[in-house]
């Protein structure tokens, strides 16, 4: 496949101002240009390379579905698909293209087509698709360590909330301590029961969460999808992430609550009572 | 006295404080994160812009400074047009391209600006000076670098480099006579600037009286905005923007991280404020008896509340100032991580600290976090005495 | 004599769940200044409850209730809080002392509330405790104090702003016998010294102690 990326002006202009040329040349246009410029398929526009110039008349023939490329996010810009010899007749640029893609008869033969290509290449060097990806993927690289320095401070933040509400759950359950001990329960039972209701809270509080987590993930993809017009899922609940939260909450849920019945365990019964 | 039920109250559970003084200082450093990542980057991007005061960028029509390749036709006259212009106080034209410097056998392609050394907005001179004469060209400190040259030194260098024929095209000898420091670009991002004449001579007959960008200052007291819409009737091969126009679409570039910002900072004001409310309600519910104790000698309620006020405010008070050192460690472990972005000018910050809006963030916070103490506290204030003491007298 | 207190039909009504409970039904009560009434009678029988209501802390549901001469039944929250700050003091069976606070504080709290000065108030407290016997145990906190003399600073605590009624809702009945003798004499101290003091309780030699002794039972005064 060879292509060539290149700015070009579109004017759109209604159909029965551009005089019928012989078979004009076909375009095909991005959803969201059609959006906005009101283009069907079958309506005729001028394309120039530049501003001011004449351009040549061409009839929408095909409306494309951006792809759910994170690089176009927030990016304005429309997309307008020519027949390579049109373009490069429009740019003045001969037949010159930027890169050819070329699909290998699969995985194990890419790395002997590599260096065969490079061998003869002669004014071009091939690269490896997913070396190219690498490169100009480095922005989202750049994203996806911001969004896992604020997860960091999230998971931080959500265990001290945890941490906080079990020693309070647990210090409301002063009276129960002090009457199981009144009655003579041995401290390890008394801090095994706290320590399992410590531990259903955590595990009900996770359901919750990963019901809260999903609604949340599906109103945070309506929304920068109607924002971005984009089909990009911009964020998925995964099973990784389901059970480090589970996981998360169970450790952080029994701790605090065994730390928090020790502490009540070994406070005299009377002191408990408050007398 | 007051007071001191209060603290002491605060001081009995001391685990419990400790806590939600770090959960609320995690809560408020947070906040201040993304208050800072929302309002600092636009603030960074505006004084960037602004630095060398020039308000208004003329780039070819529809498209943004450098975003593209496309550049202005009879860039020359159309200086010259600006300059005559009684409102006009400079006009800095830019042509963008590139360098490849040949090193030995290799080339080392940088990024090249033509400018008007007179009149340019682009660098900041560090050493040496600007080029003045056709031969001359500044660079910064990736290309010294890479070429191993220093100020003083000459250079082989070609405007063009045809992969086909691996020759170079426009070539010159010139001279390196400045270290500089590129505002708009990387500070990894190796870039030259010469004469724009230079650059256009190098690069042949297409780039004939082209620039990529008009940079226009004004003379003080020029309605930016008018002016602006003056020069767009006037000019219809290009598209003028002014520093706001320009905010508005890195705003939009950027509003990902602005909203990112507005999600996570609400969702830091809502945990600040719940655990206030758990840590209110709690603290209510364990003294239902002492408050009914205080109502029932004549304490009045708003006293009670004020005092159980007291205590989510001290939780504030001492948080806050912990959240916001907090908060300034953190946004600088992520702003160290978002300057990573390819490209970013080295001038920007996306968490940049701003007295006022710190402020405003962790004044909500600190608010959020008092009044999420009413209604625990009023309601702890408003039970029924007698029922109440009735009731803990039984339990 | 003039009356301190007058109760007049007081009925308080609770309603648990479907069912309504009558706590008093139709109770009419004149206490006179200086006197000492006792009230006594089984539990349940209604006797907090009339406390309650003589205290101010509660409303009757019919029935009016004047005390020093001013109607109570119907005040505002705003209004029986003032109230019950300058004219009722309290004295609960569990004490209630406020454990952050010293026992000079704790008698402190009422006279602060009703915007004392902080000299003048220290040593209002310092004499209310002197009264009491516990001057030199005016920087102990409560946990450092034994039962009676916690009661002690809650009597001193409860004379703080001068009221014209003292109630007491059994006072001795977290304490020793002796310690519980101990009190009975400070109430009758108190009264001699010119205190109006209406008791609910159980112990016979405290109601014993009273001039005046009401019977109580089923919501009414008995006789």
């Amino acid at each position: 496949m060879r292509s060539r990326l290149a700015f070009l002006v579109l004017l759109v202009v209604p159909l029965r101002a551009i005089a019928p040329q012989g078979n004009p040349r076909s375009i095909a246009i991005d959803e969201r240009l059609a959006a906005d410029a009101g283009l069907r398929v079958g309506d005729r526009v001028v394309v120039a390379s530049e501003p001011g110039l004449p351009g040549d008349t061409v009839v929408v023939a095909g409306i494309v579905q951006r792809r759910a490329d994170p690089a176009e996010i927030a990016r304005g810009e429309y997309r307008v698909r020519l027949h390579l010899d049109h373009l490069q007749s429009l740019l003045g640029y001969g037949d010159r293209v930027d890169r050819f893609g070329v699909k290998t008869r699969g995985a194990g033969s890419t790395g002997d087509a590599l260096s065969r290509i490079n061998a003869a290449a002669f004014g071009f060097r091939a690269h490896r698709s997913a070396d190219v990806a690498v490169e100009t993927s480095r922005t989202f690289a750049v994203v996806s360590r911001f969004h896992r320095a604020i997860g960091v401070i999230t998971i931080v933040a959500s265990a001290i909330f945890l941490l906080c509400i079990m020693l309070l759950k647990v210090d409301e359950r002063r009276r129960d301590v002090a009457a199981l001990r009144l009655i003579g329960c041995s401290t390890r039972t008394i801090v095994g029961s706290v320590v399992l209701e410590a531990a259903a809270v955590a595990v009900l509080g996770s359901v919750a969460g990963i019901g809260v987590g999903g609604a949340a993930s599906w109103i945070v993809n309506r929304h920068y999808q109607a924002v971005y017009r984009t089909p990009l899922r911009f964020s998925i609940v995964t099973g990784d992430i389901v059970l480090l939260a589970v996981a998360l909450s169970l450790v952080l849920g029994v701790v605090s609550g065994w730390l928090a019945a020790r502490r009540l365990a070994h406070t005299a019964p009377l002191t408990l009572f408050g007398r | 006295m007051i007071a001191t039920l209060a603290l002491s109250s605060l001081i009995r559970h001391r685990a419990r404080t400790a806590l939600a003084i770090l959960g609320v200082a995690v809560s408020a450093a947070m906040l201040l994160d993304m208050v800072m990542l929302s309002s600092g980057m636009r603030e960074s991007f505006r004084s960037l812009l602004l630095s060398q005061g020039f308000q208004l960028r003329l780039s070819p029509k529809g498209t943004l400074p450098f975003d593209t390749e496309a550049t202005i036709r009879s860039a020359d006259s159309l200086v010259a047009l600006l300059r005559s212009r009684a409102t006009v106080a400079a006009v800095s034209p830019v042509l963008g391209g590139q360098l490849h410097f040949a090193v030995g056998n290799a080339t080392l392609t940088a990024t090249a600006l033509g400018v008007d050394p007179a009149v340019q907005g682009d660098y900041e001179l560090i050493a040496g000076h600007s080029p003045t004469a056709p031969d001359e060209v500044v660079v910064n400190d990736a290309v010294l670098r890479a070429l191993g040259r220093a100020v003083g030194d000459t250079v082989r260098a070609a405007a063009g480099y045809d992969p086909q024929l691996r020759t170079l095209s426009g070539q010159r000898v010139l001279r390196i006579v400045g270290r500089v420091r590129f505002i708009y670009l990387a500070l990894d991002q190796r870039a030259a600037a010469l004469p724009i004449a230079t650059l256009r001579a190098m690069n042949g007959p297409a780039s004939a009286g082209r620039a990529s960008l008009a940079m226009v200052r004004l003379r003080p007291g020029v309605d930016v905005d008018r002016e602006r819409a003056a020069l767009e009737a006037q000019l219809r091969t290009v598209t003028v923007i002014s520093t706001s126009e320009a905010l508005k679409q890195v705003d939009e570039r950027l509003s990902y991280f602005r909203q990112l910002a507005v999600i996570l900072g609400a969702v830091s004001l809502v945990v600040g404020f719940l655990l206030v409310t758990t840590l209110v309600t709690v603290s209510v519910n364990e003294r239902i008896g002492e408050i009914s104790v205080m109502r029932a000698i004549g304490v009045r309620r708003w006293r009670v509340v004020a005092q159980i006020l007291l205590e989510s405010s001290v939780i504030m008070l001492v948080a806050t100032p912990v959240g916001l050192a907090l908060g300034l460690v953190t946004a600088r472990w992520l702003n160290s991580i978002l300057a990573r972005f390819p490209g970013l000018p080295e001038r920007i910050d996306f968490f940049l600290f701003q007295p006022s809006a710190a402020w405003t963030a962790l004044g909500l916070l600190a608010l959020s976090g008092v009044l999420a103490g009413v209604y625990p506290s009023w309601r702890g204030a408003s039970l029924p005495i007698a029922t109440t003491l009735r009731q803990e007298a039984v339990g | 004599m003039s009356a301190i207190v007058d109760a007049r039909a007081l009925v308080r009504e609770y309603r648990m769940g479907e069912e309504i409970v009558h706590a008093l039904r139709g109770v009419s009560l004149a206490v006179h200044e200086r006197e000492y009434v006792a009230i006594v009678g089984p539990s349940g029988c209604g006797k907090s409850t009339l406390l309650n209501l003589l205290g101010v802390i509660d409303r009757p549901t019919t029935g009016e209730l004047s005390i020093a001469g001013e109607r109570v039944d119907r005040l505002s929250d705003a209004r029986a809080t003032d109230f019950r700050l300058r004219r009722i003091g309290f004295v609960f069976q569990r004490f209630y002392l406020m454990q952050a606070l010293t026992a000079r504080e704790n008698v402190e709290l009422p006279l602060a509330e009703a915007g004392m000065a902080g000299t003048e108030r220290r040593d209002r407290a310092l004499d209310l405790l002197d009264y009491v016997g516990l001057r030199k145990r005016e920087r102990h906190r409560p946990s450092q104090l034994s039962g009676g003399e916690q009661q002690r600073v809650a009597i001193a605590r409860a004379l703080a702003n001068r009221p014209a009624l003292l109630l007491a809702d059994e006072p001795t009945g977290e304490l020793d016998a002796y310690t519980g003798a101990e009190m009975i004499a400070l109430f009758e101290r108190l009264n001699a010294d010119g205190t109006t003091i209406v008791v609910v309780t159980h112990d016979e030699d405290l109601a014993r102690a009273a001039k005046r002794v009401v019977h109580m039972r089923d919501g009414e005064i008995l006789g």
